[in-house]
């Protein structure tokens, strides 16, 4: 179906190789994974299935790429459109018009279809991917989960044989993940569509893909299967993790395939590990908080506490009102009823210095905070900010990532390297609290390791609160203590990782669902109560 | 599901209210048009991103109330009457005659500068609600086809104000949690142009993606219909219109 003969690909101005000599053949209902750390070159190679690159973005082209025996070369992506579908990142981005079944027929309206044709093929859309009770909805009023699968509608709307997607599952909580992935799953295995899907969280993917094509960086690939592939590799789930720590003959990429070679481990008895409860003086206390956005009752009588030292990841599913309550907390709106104070103060009064020191916020979007052009006059001028000896930020900035270029602009960063700069200018202050809205969206699993280091140093050293909303289960296991889990602006559940996450299976981390019913979250989970036996 | 109303109708009859309007002159029933615009957009509203244009409307005509008595009330040709109070005169040079700086205000001249500024409110008003009861899209679906291309140019412009809005008030918050109050227009335009440049690509990538231009010639789903309804309001605020022209 897609054939890539000795392809590579440079950008102009740029001395890094993206691709060099690529060559691999995609069969007709493929499910094919495209992985690599960030900034590796995966958006571009899936954008030259369609051509938009090198045809929209330039770029220096060498080989040849064919789908469906067509050379992209030839013609426009336009022309493509009937064979080749493609969803953006940011589904939102991409989106003509505002209704939903608009939205459906805008290619096929492009293509000046029938009208008839049209209406016919977008009701098998809209029954295909269960849409039907959204047709006439304003796709600016759509969840999450719901906009993403209008995109994937928009594009199989041209009957496509080929569906290409970057990053279709980043902006989603783990229910609305799998319900995308299910449908392309049904995709591949009914309709015989080829898939090829660009991922950071492997865990999500990994058991639906039949091929990885591994973009190393500097136009390093390998191609093959999840096995082969992961056998070697640095950027790997906590599955295969758990396989390679437990020695096991066999990676597997199911949790059915390692439950099975586990088993043995699984019927072994353990003493329990012993939970150590340390109560610390409270932090930021919540009272009674509620908050609406018009009619929409957005938070509901909140109360809770979070103690010195603790680090507390507020989950739930989008539009839960997990960043109603973070912005309450940070002050960035007095709630509707009730009190907050962060270490007595109420934060909607902080300003200035005072404020920096008090709260560290890092937004949804960490770029927010950046202006300078290059990393050096972004440092300096937080040094200034805080009266720090200059060269501090960059030298808390070096620590969390070495080897950063300080000339580069930070729009030319990685998504990794801009969150640690980001991160250092905000730990720069020395604040009393942190406060993180999805700091993880679009990270490998490398940086990812990295900023929890640092969170986890920052709460320890120094005993103070980390506060993180996020959807990324792998992470909250890996570092909270305790978990806030909301549902339509009401607290749920609250108690430690391990209680919250075992308790529900879709929200439970990829160990804990090997292991279950044993209480291990993580990796190191398991060796360690392994080794507490032998 | 409320079917909407022809994008057309809507515009046709803004228009004709607003020239009704203007023929009449009269503030209160301006206000009472403005009233009921109000209730209706309160009714029909669908959660878009437009709806929000008609308060937009509203807040940009008490502005020009606003600055339109206070202009009136300092600046023009002295209407005589009842004397509310007195400003002091400014001196204005000779070859300036007949035009005067403060001075004497009248009940007259403060009612004529309210009445002016609440007529021109309501124009707005009137304009406001109809953008934010059709959106630019539903407008563009009933153009004719040959000035389509114009069009989808005007949809990516006019769909990035909203979002530009909405961007920029979360780099300033964002901004202003890191503890930065004074705010330079350099920190806020450059995240702020890079996002829009950045969103503006992915958009034009996506059209083309999706074979937006390859065909000469497009189709139109579901065209929008023109209903009896449609006919009798046209047909109600023509007459409306006509009486207060006529008067």
């Amino acid at each position: 179906m897609i054939t890539f003969s000795n392809v590579s690909l440079i950008y102009p101005h740029s001395t890094k190789t993206i691709l060099e000599d690529l060559s691999f053949q995609i069969q007709e209902g493929e499910m094919v994974l495209v992985m690599g750390e960030t900034g590796s070159g995966k958006s571009s190679l899936l954008r030259l299935i369609n051509g938009l690159v090198p045809h929209h973005t330039g770029g220096i082209l060498a080989g040849d790429i064919s789908v469906d025996g067509i050379s992209t070369r030839s013609v426009k992506p336009g022309s493509l459109a009937h064979l080749v579908g493609i969803v953006g990142q940011n589904p939102i981005n991409g989106f003509v018009t505002d209704i939903v079944e608009e939205e459906l027929a805008f290619s096929m309206e492009a293509l000046n279809f029938a009208p008839d044709v049209m209406r016919k093929r977008v009701e098998e859309i809209l029954d295909l991917l269960s849409l039907s009770a959204l047709r006439n909805r304003s796709i600016a009023t759509l969840s999450g989960g719901e906009q993403q699968r209008v995109a994937i509608g928009a594009a199989l709307v041209m009957q496509p044989k080929v569906l290409v997607l970057d990053e279709p599952t980043s902006a989603l909580d783990p229910i609305a993940a799998e319900e995308v992935l299910s449908v392309l799953h049904r995709l591949v295995h009914d309709l015989s569509v080829t898939v090829i899907i660009a991922e950071h969280r492997l865990e999500r993917v990994i058991q639906f893909v039949d091929r990885i094509i591994f973009i190393e960086g500097d136009g390093e690939t390998s191609i093959g299967s999840p096995d082969e592939i992961l056998k070697n590799s640095e950027l790997v789930p906590p599955i295969v993790k758990l396989a390679r720590a437990l020695n096991l003959s066999e990676i597997g990429t199911s949790v059915r395939e390692v439950r099975r070679a586990t088993d043995e481990i699984r019927s072994r008895q353990y003493p329990l590990s012993d939970v150590v409860q340390r109560a610390d003086s409270p932090a930021i206390e919540v009272s009674d908080v509620s908050h609406s956005y018009g009619e929409k009752l957005a938070l509901n009588t909140i109360t809770t506490t979070i103690h010195h030292g603790e680090i507390v990841a507020i989950m739930g599913r989008n539009g839960a009102g997990k960043s109603t309550l973070l912005h309450s907390i940070v002050g960035l709106h007095a709630p509707g009823k009730g009190r907050i104070s962060v270490n007595g103060q109420d934060p909607t009064e902080l300003t200035g210095a005072a404020r920096r020191q008090a709260i560290g916020y890092v937004p949804q979007e960490p770029s927010d905070l950046l202006f300078a052009s290059s990393v050096e006059e972004e440092c300096a001028h937080a040094d200034r900010d805080n009266e720090l000896v200059p060269g501090s930020t960059a030298a808390l900035l070096n620590r969390l990532v070495p080897g950063i270029t300080t000339r580069a602009h930070p729009n030319d960063l990685s998504e990794g390297q801009r969150l640690a700069l980001v991160l250092s200018i905000v730990l720069a202050a020395n604040p009393e609290v942190l406060v993180l809205d999805e700091p993880t969206r679009g990270l490998d699993y490398r940086a990812k390791g990295l900023f929890g280091v640092a969170l986890k140093e920052y709460a320890t050293q120094f005993n103070r609160p980390v506060l993180l909303a996020t959807h990324d289960v792998e992470l909250v296991a890996e570092l909270a203590d305790r978990v806030l889990f909301l549902a339509e602006g009401d607290i749920v559940a609250d108690g430690t990782t391990l209680e919250v996450l075992l308790s529900s299976p879709a929200f439970a981390p990829q160990v804990a669902k090997i292991m279950s019913p044993k209480p291990w979250l993580t990796v190191s989970d398991v060796v360690h109560a392994l080794g507490d036996v032998s | 599901m409320k079917k909407p109303l022809h994008p057309l109708t809507l515009w046709i009859s803004a228009i004709l209210l607003a020239i009704g309007v203007v023929a009449l002159d009269n503030a209160w029933i301006a206000l009472a048009i403005v009233g009921a615009v109000a209730f209706l957009v309160y009714m029909r509203r669908d959660g878009s991103p437009w709806e929000r244009s008609f308060i937009l409307s509203l807040r940009i005509g008490a502005i020009i109330l606003a600055i339109r008595t206070i202009v009136g009330i300092l600046i023009g040709v002295p209407i005589p009457g009842t004397i509310l109070f007195r400003l002091p005169i400014l001196d204005l040079p000779s070859w300036m005659p007949g035009i005067r700086i403060g001075g004497a205000v009248t009940l007259e001249r403060l009612s004529s500068s309210l009445h002016e500024g609440v007529i021109i409110a309501t124009m707005i008003a009137l304009f406001g609600a109809a953008t934010s009861l059709t959106s630019p899209h539903k407008l563009l679906r009933v153009t004719p086809s040959f000035i389509y291309e114009i069009g989808i140019t005007l949809v990516i412009a006019t769909s990035l104000f909203p979002q530009l809005a909405t961007s920029a008030r979360r780099i300033r918050t964002a901004q202003k949690l890191r503890g930065m109050e004074n705010v330079h227009i350099r920190s806020i335009a450059i995240p702020l142009l890079e996002e829009s440049l950045s969103r503006s690509l992915q958009l034009a990538a996506a059209m083309d993606a999706r074979g937006y231009g390859i065909s000469r010639k497009r189709s139109r789903y579901r065209p929008m219909q023109w209903l009896m309804r449609d006919n009798v309001i046209v047909v109600l605020t023509v007459a409306a219109s006509a009486v207060m022209v006529a008067r």
